[in-house]
């Protein structure tokens, strides 16, 4: 009896939570026409509190285009964010627009939980940077998952008055690999191999950059593993050997080299547009040391954009809101308030007042990361998630570190993230 | 006297039960049940019968976590089952400034994990205090890699962990002398017994229980090892990911939209099984105790 009764609860637990969400098919066309009335909700990441007014302001100025629209605004901290709209596709609380970076939209595009904005919306292509879009276009998913908002790129920060005193020329900074190789040799020199140019192992970018073709075709492997990236991680790994990089670079257990850049630990890091403006907040001595320069390669193209959520109740007013967020008007006033970011409209494009610099350190980064966007591109697979990049940074540091050769650490790698790919 | 009704006594621990019901004994047996399912966050959950147990058996990561849980346990054990009796030993004694070595001793157990990680990785970065000063007293040509050689750094985690644990086990030390009979001690001194004699046939054998207890206690946060690892090798484990623990390993499995819930509650599961040992052990000794 008492085993029957184990096994029916089994079954019963099984029923209720093996299934999951089931991403069934909501049908096919999606009517978005309609009266914009009603209520709407609005969720945006970690704006709170440097950016509410800019954000009520939004909210107002839509309430007034459109009387009878309220927008109910959520804004989410910047720490598990992740997590949190996993729990709400979950538990089918996503609000009705919000705010997702592309490696966000794609597992939730995937479930059929995102309007498809490429076959609602007829202008699409019209208003915004087909770039920006693309970062939205998924493989194997039709269609278009998301209003692209802002747009950012990462340029070379250097620390000036370490490059001095260590025998460099801030206003030559390296351009190339070999030369940031070079230029770090001289500094570890220099500085008796207490100060570090290189601050970063190699990552996803830098093998894209290298030519390297990171996923198949059909996108259901990953072929990174090349003789052209185990050439790049040879590089590292002789650097390395050399005392060119600190220990930190190995573990993951730092921020980023922006956290040593701003520590003082390393003399170079990379950062988006309004680096410097952020390092004034935590360092306003350093600050004024950090010189600007153009990143190594192609630069990294990086968007955020508004989602649509397919389930929404009030899918005419959604996607008005979602349009005039990112508007040109908007997204103009928006990277105004945040130099550094650019918006995505077309309408934006050449905007003069994005390529003028004030001549300070700044201005000149902010002018530098305008004039990269035109090069930039999505380095990243967008497929990469959470553990398949443990897993690639597992092996990457392993090689680095010299203690197996590049390719078997590479060979290791896309086997465990084809792996993770395909779970 | 008023009779009390049948249902008093469960209506009293109802909040406790219903509690342990939905936030413990309810999300276990769901563990359970994931493990033998393909989960995701978003979907799957078929049945899939013994493939998250076949895919275990091919894991090199969780061979390393498992290797580094029981080097944990067997360095830990020793250490901190001893080292915090003696110190409550003498943190019992009231010598003149004990109160600044109570506190010390104590300190590290409130200190927050990102204090705890910045004082460390000061300490043993390659240009930390600890290579800084070896290389000046030119002890060392180059610094130690204390925390991206796969055993140092295990070694560094290990280090920490006694550190914030003296003080914890410490204090439950100081509660279980507080009971051993201060007779017994006058009547071994009488007797001839010197200090150590006296630690060993009395001290030890009146704080056997709470020695059991605490082995159990190290026994399972060592298989559950997961801030200190975190702290130093980051959350991907070092280099190679060699220096993960099972926690963390779970950690990995089930992180963000793609997660692999089904895996993650498979090693779970299997973690649980290996903790649950000494807990049974425990409980069979205490048995005995009573009986006897």
């Amino acid at each position: 009896m008492r085993a029957k009764i184990a096994t029916l609860a089994a079954l019963v637990m099984l029923a209720a939570t093996g299934c999951g969400l089931s991403g069934e098919d909501s049908g096919g066309d999606v009517d978005v026409s309609g009266e914009v009335t009603g209520k709407v909700s609005l969720q945006t990441w970690a704006l709170k509190p440097k950016h509410t007014k800019y954000v009520e302001k939004l909210i107002d100025g839509f309430e007034d285009k459109y009387p009878g629209t309220k927008v109910k605004w959520l804004d989410q901290p910047g720490d598990g964010y992740s997590e949190k709209v996993l729990n709400q596709a979950a538990n089918d609380e996503l609000p009705d627009v919000v705010n997702l970076p592309p490696e966000f939209a794609l597992p939730l595009a995937d479930k059929e939980l995102l309007l498809d904005v490429a076959d609602t919306d007829d202008k699409l292509k019209k208003d915004y940077l087909s770039g920006a879009i693309d970062a939205y276009r998924f493989p194997g998913v039709k269609g278009a998952y998301g209003y692209p908002w802002y747009l950012n790129t990462d340029v070379n920060y250097w620390n000036a008055d370490l490059m001095k005193k260590y025998g460099l020329d801030p206003d030559k900074p390296p351009t190339s690999f070999e030369d940031l190789v070079a230029q770090a040799k001289t500094m570890k020199k220099k500085s008796d191999g207490k100060m570090f140019l290189m601050s970063r192992k190699p990552s996803w970018e830098d093998l894209t950059n290298a030519g390297v073709e990171i996923l198949s075709s059909d996108g259901e492997k990953f072929t990174f593993n090349t003789d052209a990236a185990a050439e790049l991680l040879d590089g590292y790994r002789d650097a390395y050997a050399d005392g060119l990089l600190p220990d930190d670079v190995l573990t993951d257990a730092y921020l980023g080299n922006s956290e040593l850049f701003k520590q003082k630990k390393v003399a170079w890091s990379t950062g988006g547009g309004n680096f410097i403006n952020d390092v004034k907040v935590d360092n306003p001595k350093l600050a004024k040391d950090i010189v600007p320069s153009k990143a190594l390669d192609t630069p990294p193209l990086y968007v955020q954009g508004l989602s649509v959520s397919k389930k929404s109740d009030n899918l005419p007013t959604a996607v008005a809101l979602a349009r005039w967020v990112t508007n040109a008007d908007n997204q103009a006033d928006f990277a105004e308030r945040v130099p550094g970011i650019f918006p995505s409209t077309t309408a934006s494009a050449d905007d003069e007042s994005f390529s003028e610099s004030d001549g300070s350190g700044a201005g000149d980064a902010k002018k530098l990361a305008f004039e990269s966007l035109a090069e930039a591109e999505l380095l990243k697979p967008v497929v990469v998630d959470d553990a398949i990049n443990d897993v690639f940074n597992q092996q990457i540091s392993l090689a680095v570190s010299g203690e197996t050769s590049s390719k078997q650490a590479l060979d290791k790698a896309a086997e465990e993230c084809t792996k993770l790919l395909n779970d | 006297m008023r009779r009390q009704r049948w249902f008093t006594p469960w209506l009293l621990i109802a909040p406790a039960v219903v509690w342990l019901l939905v936030f413990n004994l309810w999300p276990s047996i769901n563990t359970v049940v994931l493990a033998f399912t393909d989960a995701k966050p978003l979907g799957g959950g078929q049945f899939t019968g013994l493939a998250n147990a076949e895919r275990m058996l091919d894991d090199e990561q969780l061979s390393y976590a498992l290797i580094n849980c029981i080097v944990y346990l067997l360095v830990c054990l020793p250490l901190l089952t001893l080292l915090p009796l003696l110190i409550a030993v003498l943190a019992e004694k009231n010598l003149p400034g004990i109160t600044f070595f109570r506190t010390a001793f104590y300190t590290p157990v409130i200190a927050s994990a990102v204090v705890v990680a910045l004082i460390w990785n000061w300490l043993l970065d390659d240009r930390g205090a600890i290579n800084g000063i070896a290389q000046q007293l030119s002890l060392l040509q180059k610094p130690l890699p204390f925390l991206t050689d796969r055993w140092l750094l295990l070694l560094s985690a290990i280090s920490l962990t006694v550190w914030k644990g003296l003080g914890y086990y410490m204090i439950i030390y100081l509660s279980a002398l507080g009971n051993v009979r201060r007779e017994l001690h006058e009547a071994a001194a009488i007797d001839g017994a010197g200090a150590v004699r006296r630690f060993v046939s009395v001290t030890i054998p009146g704080v056997r229980n709470t020695m059991l207890l605490v082995t159990v206690l190290i026994t399972v946060s060592a298989m559950r090892i997961f801030s200190e690892l975190y702290v130093l090798a980051g959350p991907t484990g070092g280099p190679g990911g060699r220096d993960m623990s099972m926690v963390m390993l779970i950690q990995l499995y089930s992180r963000g939209f793609t997660g692999n819930l089904g895996y993650a509650s498979a090693l779970s599961v299997l973690l649980f099984l290996i903790t649950i040992g000494p807990m049974l052990l425990l409980l069979r000794f205490n048995r005995r105790t009573a009986e006897s």
